[in-house]
């Protein structure tokens, strides 16, 4: 496949890359790892006029941990940040990275292309809202962060304003009794997941401080279940507690008929997927090594 | 010592490895073709506009249905009645009849430009309401092809024995609701390509990747006004075809026809996965209705009869041979005697079917062994004990339509996959995860790979047609250096012909298969070829390897001829073998020989010192396989078909997760026997691809539309082939009846019966009969399970008298 003729540009530096897609306007895209965007491309479901490669700024793909903060550059890829100490400390990290398509695409993959590419089906911004994170973002107004929680508004629509890009996005370290999971089913590597399940739980004991849960491929953009959170969140985790926060997730999903599944099986595996998730996450707060990720047919 | 039955390495790998294929893509071209294909299901087209296209810088010309009028006939039908009036033609004309359609072509200098091109093209449609379901477009209320008036492409009644008697006798009758196997594919890693000359002598010249390019030359010429001799074809390495590039001729045409209209310039067609998933051809997708089945007391099946309806898509591309072909297999392995088969195919605005992997006969397999589940769990009979009671156990069998199963030995491979499973385990694992509400079940596949068919089963389809029998050519030469070459007319597509060919030389010649050049490939130039080369069908081990072992003896008989009169022995007296300098023919018990160099230089180029007896003498020979068939009786649908029955059976063990609907494969075991095995490595891989593509099929690819008659899969986003990830451990295993029919007992195993299908249904029945289950269609994935488990449908799917 052919993508329809485009200009190439390559920015050296993120002031460059926003002036660049400033002035070539809304036929621009910037382009990351372009596991998405080129795909698009190639069976003309979109015909830029200009594509903008992000890929040679330096700096932009650091990952580091700093005074309690995680900051994850945009144009880490998903396998580097696999294979960083930061998924080897949090494990919810780890479940997301790895679970993402195949070597191929991890490997050329980046956490800022598949949040910017306001995809529902991708997981980092499902990840992301687990962890509450924050979306740095530079454009030619300047600097601003937002909460991931909305940054994805629409169906392929972002926060982004033209000629904005993201930099980076930055979460809390989890602090000692919080521990996470993402779950997801999927058909095959290469495909999305049919649906996708992040929780991060802070545990006292068999108490919920506090829950965190977002769902993937649930509806048209990433969902913040916050009612499923706040069947938790105070309580002693048990049978009736967990069906009741998975019954809100439900609730909250708008789950799309597709090859995936129906809607009534999308919603039964996200609440099997919740259960699933808090299980987990339940049990890395105790200290167990559990490893999970996507399940496969 | 016997090279054949070893598992020799494959001779074609370091090549195909080392990027020293010749696969057509890899070829240049001067000019690039780019398809326009219809976005509607059904539409007229009330008018095209290429003018833009034609006046960007680069196109050499553009093809509408206009050129293909002018310039081309209809493809040859195979059909008899009025589905012989279908014009396939390589564009549509007026109206448009599946989604994908080509409309329009554009050749550019390169792809992207030709693709650019094409999206300049303006065509006018005419939305028409589509015909999507078999059943359906059998009421003629809507017509895929307006001047033939109906969608009927054929319909004939198989009845054999005495079916109303055997159900008056019947101790049960089991009736069965509609029944449906699915449509979906092979997804060969290579898609179709060719590149086509239309060259200034009014030849033209394809590199292509046809499968079947005896048959594809026979199809194109008449197509292309030419006579056949100037249809010229090469296929050499091909990247899969499991039958799905037997029929991408009308492609090769395509990329003729612009060759002819850019002034010969050499034209490359190369298909994109997109293509290929929405329009290169599907698999036979097929309905039963009125399922009966009479049993004795015993659950011995005694008939049934049934009613089955194909759908064919929007052109009968290959078909209606579809129609007759699965009746090879007409009983499965099951000796009843009383069958009665109303069978139809209809014509509907989807992609059209073409042979894909177990071709039309594992829908056959697929319905007996729902029928023998179905059966068995209803009457409360094991499924094992079940098949044990109805299996065809004395061979040569010849079935009620006159075919004749040449060997096997069914209850062995049932003993054989349950020792490799550990049968008794899983018994008592699945009963006690039963008590504890789990949902675990264990199913049987038994099935049947038809090899080397007889074509003459077409003329049951239509007797008009003039084929009949099956062959295929060698020719075997000494070279001027004494170096063995051997070609063919088949086209590997992952097969190993090359290193089976070199075993059966080397036994033959004694020598080791390194000193044997095996040139695969088909070419009308360069080869030896007969009307049914290629490589579909389950046929190469023994048509391919009997062409060449024919071939064998008659070369060995010429160098005889040859040594004796120059060592002035006996024939009786020489052998073959390996000498000091390599390959010879010796006198025995003596140092008396003749190097190959030394016999091919005599005839070559030292002749004057041979007697006149030795006229006929060239070292080069050509040797054509025929398999002893006979034209069926057409009346009676009575004949044998296919000569070997290679048999697998395979046994699952699930447990469907009620929380996900996956049935996950806890255990799975694949027996095979095809006789005697060339190459153990091959056949053993023979048989992991095909139950890897079983178990795909099953669970994960299928190709659904929607009431518009889009395609909702025609991406590897939608329609996910099975990967590394989704193949559970196969336990294989293999037992060797020998075919009495070929020379070496081998029998063709290519296409592996579709097992895993019957097998996943089998198992996942097996998991949910006890939640009212009964599986009726063959495709069983987590979301289809989950839309069982909602409405359980025993209640309506079968009863029992």
């Amino acid at each position: 496949m052919y993508p329809a003729p485009f200009r190439y540009h390559r920015a050296e530096s993120v002031a460059e890359a926003i002036g660049m897609l400033s002035e070539l306007g809304e036929g621009a895209r910037a382009l990351a790892g372009g596991q998405s965007l080129l795909v698009l491309l190639k069976i003309r479901f979109d015909e830029p006029t200009d594509l903008v490669d992000l890929a040679r700024i330096p700096g932009l793909d650091a990952i580091e941990q700093r005074d309690g903060e995680v900051r994850i550059g945009a144009l880490a890829t998903h396998a580097r940040i696999a294979r960083s100490e930061i998924a080897a400390a949090i494990p919810i990290v780890r479940d997301c990275a790895n679970g993402i398509a195949d070597n191929q695409v991890r490997s050329r993959g980046t956490i800022g292309g598949n949040l910017c590419s306001g995809d529902p089906s991708c997981d980092w911004p499902a990840l992301l809202t687990t962890l509450d994170a924050q979306v740095h973002c530079e454009g030619p107004a300047g600097k601003r962060s937002l909460p991931v929680d909305g940054f994805v508004e629409d169906l392929y629509a972002t926060a982004l304003q033209e000629g904005e890009i993201v930099t980076g996005v930055s979460f809390a370290l989890p602090g000692p009794g919080s521990a996470g999971a993402y779950v997801g089913f999927k058909r095959c590597a290469p495909a999305y997941p049919t649906t996708s399940v992040g929780v991060q739980l802070t545990l006292s004991g068999a108490d919920c401080v506090d829950a965190r849960i977002a769902l993937g491929s649930s509806g048209l953009t990433p969902i913040h279940a916050t009612a499923a959170e706040a069947e938790l969140r105070g309580q002693t985790l048990g049978e009736a507690v967990i069906r009741r926060a998975a019954e809100a997730a439900v609730a909250a999903s708008d789950p799309i008929d597709d090859q995936r599944g129906s809607p009534a099986f999308k919603r039964r595996l996200i609440d099997t997927l919740v259960r699933r998730g808090i299980d987990v996450a339940r049990r890395r707060c105790a200290g167990e090594q559990v490893e999970v990720s996507h399940e496969y047919y | 010592m016997s090279w054949v039955g070893k598992s020799l390495r494959r001779k074609e790998d370091d090549r195909l490895i080392r990027g020293k294929g010749l696969f057509t893509d890899d070829e240049p071209a001067d000019l690039h073709l780019y398809i326009l294909r219809s976005p509607y299901a059904h539409a007229r087209i009330r008018g095209i506009d290429t003018s833009a296209a034609e006046a960007l810088p680069g196109v050499a010309c553009v093809l509408t249905g206009q050129d293909v009028l002018e310039h081309c006939d209809p493809f040859m039908e195979l059909a008899p009645g009025e589905a012989a009036e279908i014009k396939d033609y390589p564009l549509a004309r007026d109206k448009v009849v599946y989604q994908g359609e080509p409309v329009a072509a554009v050749a550019a200098e390169t792809a992207a430009l030709a693709m650019d091109a094409g999206q300049l093209i303006d065509v006018d449609y005419e939305m028409l309401e589509p015909v999507l379901d078999a059943a359906e477009a059998l009421k003629d209320e809507v017509l895929v092809h307006d001047n033939i008036g109906t969608n009927r492409t054929w319909q004939g009644v198989f009845e054999y024995g005495d079916v109303d008697q055997a159900f008056a006798e019947a101790a049960h009758v089991v009736r069965i609701g509609p029944m449906h196997f699915h449509r979906y594919s092979s997804t060969p890693l290579e898609n179709n390509a060719c590149i086509a000359e239309w060259t200034r002598q009014g030849t033209v010249e394809f590199l292509c990747n046809n499968s079947f390019p005896g048959f594809a030359q026979q199809l194109l010429a008449p197509g292309l006004r030419l006579p056949v001799e100037k249809v010229h074809i090469r296929a050499y390495d091909v990247g899969g075809s499991f039958g799905n590039k037997i029929w991408n001729y009308v492609y090769m045409a395509l990329a003729a026809l612009a060759s002819k209209k850019a002034g010969g310039l050499r034209v490359k067609w190369s298909e994109t996965r997109s293509e290929h998933l929405l329009a290169s051809g599907h698999g036979n997708e097929r309905s039963y209705y009125d399922t009966e089945v009479a049993l004795d007391k015993d659950g011995v099946i005694t008939a049934i009869k049934s009613r089955h309806i194909d759908d064919c898509g929007a052109y009968t591309r290959y078909e209606p041979l579809g129609c007759v072909i699965w009746s090879q297999v007409l009983p499965a392995t099951y000796k009843l005697r009383n069958i009665r088969i109303d069978f139809s195919q209809a014509l509907t605005n989807k992609c059209p079917v073409v042979p894909n992997r177990g071709y039309s006969r594992m829908q056959q397999l697929w319905f007996m062994e729902r029928v023998v589940d179905i059966c068995a769990h209803e009457l409360g009979i094991p499924a094992d004990e079940m098949r044990l009671r109805n299996y065809i156990r004395d061979f040569p069998y010849e079935t009620p339509n006159g075919c004749v199963y040449d060997s096997g030995d069914y209850p062995a491979m049932l003993a054989k996959a349950k020792e490799l499973i550990d049968w008794d385990k899983w018994v008592a694992y699945r009963d006690q995860a039963r008590a504890e509400g789990r949902y675990v079940g264990i199913g049987i596949g038994t099935t049947l790979d038809s090899g080397t068919n007889n074509f003459g089963q077409a003329q049951i389809m239509n007797p008009q047609l003039p084929f009949s029998g099956n062959s295929e050519a060698c020719i075997i030469r000494l070279d001027f250096d004494g170096n063995v070459v051997v070609t063919l007319g088949t086209g590997p597509s992952g097969q190993g012909h090359e290193t089976a060919a070199s075993q059966v030389v080397a036994d033959e010649l004694n020598i080791d298969p390194a000193m044997v050049q095996v040139r695969t490939g088909f070419d009308t130039a360069w080869n030896t070829y007969v009307g049914h080369s290629g490589t579909y069908a389950s046929q190469f081990a023994v048509t391919g390897l009997s062409a060449v072992h024919g071939a064998c003896q008659k070369l060995k008989a010429e160098m005889r001829k040859l040594a004796a009169f120059v060592l002035e022995a006996a024939e009786e007296d020489l052998e073959f073998g390996v000498g000091e300098q390599g390959p010879e023919v010796r006198v025995k018990g003596t140092d008396q020989f003749m190097n190959y160099w030394a016999l091919a230089n005599l005839v070559n180029n030292n002749n004057a010192v041979l007697d006149e007896s030795l006229a006929d003498v060239t070292l080069n020979v050509r040797h054509v396989y025929r398999p002893p068939f006979k034209v069926p009786d057409v009346e009676r649908k009575f004949g044998n078909l296919t000569l070997t029955y290679a048999s697998q059976l395979h046994i699952a063990v699930v447990e469907i997760d009620p929380d996900t609907c996956h049935a996950k494969i806890l255990a799975y075991a694949a027996v095979d026997d095809c006789g005697t095995v060339i190459n153990p490595q091959i056949a053993h891989g023979q048989v992991h691809g095909a139950t890897a593509h079983g178990i795909g099929a099953a669970i994960m690819e299928s190709f659904d539309y929607d009431e518009g008659g889009n395609l909702l899969t025609s991406t590897f986003s939608d329609y996910c082939p099975i990967t590394s990830m989704n193949i559970p451990d196969v336990v294989y295993g293999n037992i060797q009846n020998p075919s009495p029919f070929s020379y070496s007992g081998a029998k063709g195993m290519g296409e592996g019966g579709g097992a895993p299908l019957h097998t996943m249904s089998a198992a996942v029945q097996d998991a949910l009969h006890g939640a009212g289950i009964i599986i009726t269609d063959s495709f069983v994935s987590p979301p289809a399970l989950h839309r069982m488990l909602q409405a359980p449908n025993r209640e309506q799917a079968v009863s029992v008298d």
